[in-house]
């Protein structure tokens, strides 16, 4: 008998835990075979922890009609008992993951799609600022050297330019004759030469000889 | 050995916008020569005048700065050595005009605090086009305490006078002394050095 009053404890529960809508619907029908047993028939990935009431309540039912015939079948009840919680507690768990995971995906598509709009309607913040440039590395032409070694060469190029004029003032000199012809010549020129291109020459291979921030940058070009 | 060519030498810079025609300025000056053809400066360039001011033989070298920003530290490390320095705007550019204060500033920046300072204000020939009026030019000019001209390269207007005119203001505080002193030797890794070495031993 104490073991029947258990069993009918369980059974109340498995009434009261049964959603009212359904226990309801059940009372109407008069016990009739009808939706709760439905639940049974559902796909696996589609219950809700209402069928499992439903599931319940039809076992609950069951049980209720072979009770008190032996032990063994208490205990069966027992575990049935604590399996249908089990499935109740896997439900419950299952379907709040898939409510979960539905908001997660909800919100990486708005914030995609954010996204996606800023980046259409501001082409602007895509094109390079006021100090910046888009270098085409294709381009032959395009800029490829730093300003300090910008500096140097035209550092470079000023001097020799430089030093070309003080070579032009010398020839100049020394053709019109100022310069006495005693003195020996800085630099061997052929004075019946109109222009200085041996001078410039000699003044070339020089320069050539000093490892030049030109020289430098354009050595693989003489290769 | 060699005699000398010149008896001072003066280091002069011009500055200002870019396109406002300081290389064409120079152009003139040193080549009597001018090119519609628009060449932007890469940074910074130069050429060589001699002139003849009060008996003395002045070789001008003037220093030409590409006005682009970008070249901006480039050209603000040759600030230092000028003796004279050149603020050119375009008559016809009225944001080159209004940029003036800004290369003023550059130069109380840059250069020397005894440096002899001049305002151009450059194609004055296209008066059609002309967006500042020579009195504002004028104004800016006495409000600082420098020399103003209106100038053409293309009609060659002014352009020797102003050169002159700032070479004799630098003669003037210049203290009589021999052509080898060292304030004619300001190159700041430049090519004036290779000059002075051959032409005062």
């Amino acid at each position: 008998t104490n073991l029947c009053h258990v069993v009918f404890s369980e059974r109340e529960k498995w009434t009261f835990v049964g959603s009212l809508k359904e226990v309801c619907r059940s009372a109407m029908e008069f016990g009739e075979e009808s939706s709760p047993a439905l639940a049974f028939e559902k796909d696996v990935f589609e219950l809700t922890v209402e069928d499992v009431y439903d599931i319940s309540y039809v076992i609950g039912r069951d049980l209720l009609k072979i009770r008190c015939k032996g032990e063994e079948v208490s205990d069966l009840q027992f575990k049935i008992v604590r399996v249908l919680e089990m499935f109740e507690s896997l439900v419950t768990k299952y379907n709040l993951s898939i409510e979960e995971l539905k908001m997660e995906r909800d919100n990486l598509k708005g914030e995609l799609d954010r996204i996606l709009a800023e980046r259409s309607s501001g082409q602007d913040t895509q094109t390079p600022g006021p100090n910046q440039m888009v270098v085409d590395l294709t381009d032959p032409n395009r800029p490829r050297f730093t300003m300090q070694e910008l500096k140097e060469v035209l550092q470079e190029r000023n001097q020799l330019k430089a030093q070309l004029m003080v070579a032009q003032e010398e020839l100049q000199l020394f053709k019109s004759g100022i310069l006495p012809q005693a003195e020996p010549p800085l630099v061997e020129v052929d004075l019946e030469t109109p222009e200085s291109t041996e001078h410039n020459s000699a003044k070339i291979s020089e320069m050539k000889e000093e490892r030049t921030a030109i020289g430098k940058l354009f050595s693989f070009k003489r290769k | 050995m060699a005699k000398k060519t010149y008896d001072l030498l003066f280091k002069l810079l011009l500055i200002g916008d870019s396109g406002v025609g300081k290389t064409c300025v120079l152009f003139r000056f040193s080549d009597d020569a001018f090119n519609t053809t628009f060449i932007s400066t890469i940074g910074i360039d130069f050429k060589i005048k001699t002139v003849e001011l009060q008996g003395k033989k002045i070789k001008l070298q003037i220093w030409d700065t590409a006005g682009q920003e970008r070249f901006h530290t480039i050209t603000t490390s040759y600030y230092r050595g000028a003796m004279g320095i050149m603020l050119v705007y375009d008559i016809t550019n009225a944001k080159s005009f209004e940029n003036i204060s800004k290369w003023l500033r550059n130069i109380d920046e840059h250069a020397n605090e005894d440096v002899e300072r001049m305002l151009l204000g450059n194609k004055c020939d296209m008066e059609d086009k002309r967006v500042v009026p020579k009195a504002k030019g004028e104004q800016i000019a006495r409000e600082h305490g420098i020399r103003f001209f209106e100038t053409s390269a293309k009609a060659n207007i002014n352009i020797e006078k102003a050169f002159l005119t700032l070479a004799e203001d630098i003669l003037r505080k210049t203290p009589v002394k021999e052509p080898n002193s060292e304030n004619v030797d300001i190159s700041s890794g430049s090519g004036v050095t290779g000059w002075k070495s051959k032409c005062c031993s």
